[in-house]
């Protein structure tokens, strides 16, 4: 099982930093994800240095697994401060520390309840509550759930459920309740929705709600999303030794998933060990890379190092341009939840040649870095095998 | 007559050194000689690995003959000399 996990975020307005804080990691040898939301104090920067010094406490406590994360949250709630001027809480958090099987652990402070959906209908977990012992109005839910394929959590600052309070129609704000509406609506239109565009529509919606679309709160919608994953390989460089060219290209044609190879002479390997023809595109490749080719039973040729170089660009600034190889390549890459690199060692000595462009590097070493990227950046799980 | 076959490398030690131009080729040779050449792409020649002390990229296979640091005027005159 696969746990697509997204969070969309709008600071309050007129603030130039955001008061929420949303921290997630992934430890595939665990298979295991901890995901922590935070929502600091007031707003602006006072609130994000709350919520990121929460947030990121707590998601450090939890990972170290030294003690249970229940006695972890209780530790950090116990030793928040109360703010001077409000006193009121300092932060308010909601940690999810969850594996690949379903097993949830999960502990809110201060934030909205979470809602658990499966196949349409909201469930009413059971919770065991814990009271602070030194601040009265402080008080966590430890919940420890089952979560099945399909099933969806959502998690979010009271910005999102507080939005639109005043108004003529919401005089008490869209609250939790309101926020399920619009999740099972959403959800019936299209139920296989990605977390990523789930939350991104809560939050806008809720901005719509705000009168003159001013937020005023920050607000923060954190969806995960158990589903089957969606594999990819991408086979680049041919492998050190050459005796085993038959065996990987082998591997490579019989993944189940979607493939793609980049790089031409790794193209040309597979295409004489599995007498698959290449056809190039006919069309100019426009600016700086080698257009695609085709094979059959292949869902993306493109040339090498050059094109990975691009992508990597590309993932790290979170914008490109959809009609070259790179373009295609990221779009590959975030369509899939678990992408396998085969990475091939051999050297081209011709690509170490004083006259070419400084920007050619190491395959390994692009590869190494797009791993951190899918990783930290998408919340992908990644794994290289080198050959 | 035979169709002359063209093939340009587009790997990437030829794409950076100069075949990213010749893939004006893929236009201009089918209005010159029209149906008599065919011109396309290829992911890599493999001669770059081969050849790299010499460094001769860009590569152009016309028929059988290798041109090394290809350009348009020497493909075309390679061309030429096939079709004679």
């Amino acid at each position: 099982m696969f746990i697509d996990i997204d969070c969309h975020q709008i600071k309050k307005y007129n603030q130039n930093a955001f008061g929420d804080y949303f921290v997630s990691k992934r430890y595939p040898d665990e298979a295991r994800l901890i995901a922590v939301l935070s929502d600091g104090l007031g707003s602006g920067i006072k609130a994000n240095i709350l919520s990121c010094m929460t947030a990121t406490m707590l998601l450090r406590f939890v990972e170290g697994d030294q003690i249970p994360i229940k006695d972890a949250a209780e530790i950090v709630m116990n030793s928040l401060p109360v703010c001077q001027v409000r006193k009121i809480s300092y932060s308010t958090f909601s940690i999810i520390d969850i594996n690949d099987e379903g097993h949830a652990k999960i502990v809110e402070e201060g934030n909205p309840d979470f809602i658990w959906i499966r196949d349409g209908e909201v469930m009413k977990p059971s919770y065991e509550s814990i009271p602070s012992k030194n601040h009265k109005n402080r008080c966590m839910k430890s919940y420890k759930i089952k979560l099945e394929l399909g099933d969806r959590l959502i998690f979010c600052s009271d910005g999102i459920t507080q939005c639109g309070l005043g108004n003529e129609k919401l005089k008490l704000g869209l609250r939790r309740s309101g926020l399920i509406d619009l999740v099972l609506e959403k959800l019936k239109q299209d139920p296989e929705i990605s977390s990523s565009e789930l939350s991104s529509y809560l939050v806008k919606q809720a901005r719509n709600i705000e009168t003159d679309r001013n937020p005023k709160d920050d607000m923060s919608a954190l969806v995960l999303y158990c589903r089957e994953p969606r594999k990819s390989l991408v086979f680049t460089g041919p492998p050190f030794n050459q005796k085993n060219d038959a065996q990987y290209a082998q591997t490579f044609i019989d993944f189940k998933g979607k493939k793609a190879i980049a790089g031409g002479t790794t193209a040309n390997l597979i295409s004489r060990e599995l007498n698959i023809p290449i056809t190039m595109d006919t069309t100019i490749s426009i600016g700086k890379l080698p257009s695609c080719s085709y094979m059959e039973g292949v869902d993306l040729v493109t040339e090498g190092i050059l094109t990975l170089t691009q992508t990597l660009e590309y993932l790290e600034n979170g914008e490109w341009d959809i009609d070259n190889a790179a373009g295609k390549l990221v779009k590959f890459l975030l369509d899939s939840d678990c992408i396998y690199f085969m990475v091939g060692a051999k050297l081209n000595q011709a690509h170490y040649n004083p006259n070419l462009p400084i920007e050619i590097e190491i395959r390994k070493n692009i590869i190494k870095k797009m791993k951190t990227v899918l990783q930290d950046k998408y919340y992908k799980k990644v794994s290289v095998q080198y050959m | 007559m035979a169709k002359v076959n063209v093939k340009v490398c587009l790997g990437t030690t030829c794409f950076v050194m100069g075949s990213s131009n010749l893939q004006e080729l893929i236009e201009l040779v089918p209005k010159k000689y029209g149906e008599d050449v065919d011109v396309s792409g290829s992911p890599c020649l493999g001669l770059c690995s081969i050849d790299w002390e010499f460094s001769k990229a860009p590569y152009v296979k016309v028929n059988d003959e290798v041109i090394k640091e290809a350009t348009v005027e020497k493909v075309l005159a390679a061309i030429d000399r096939e079709l004679k």
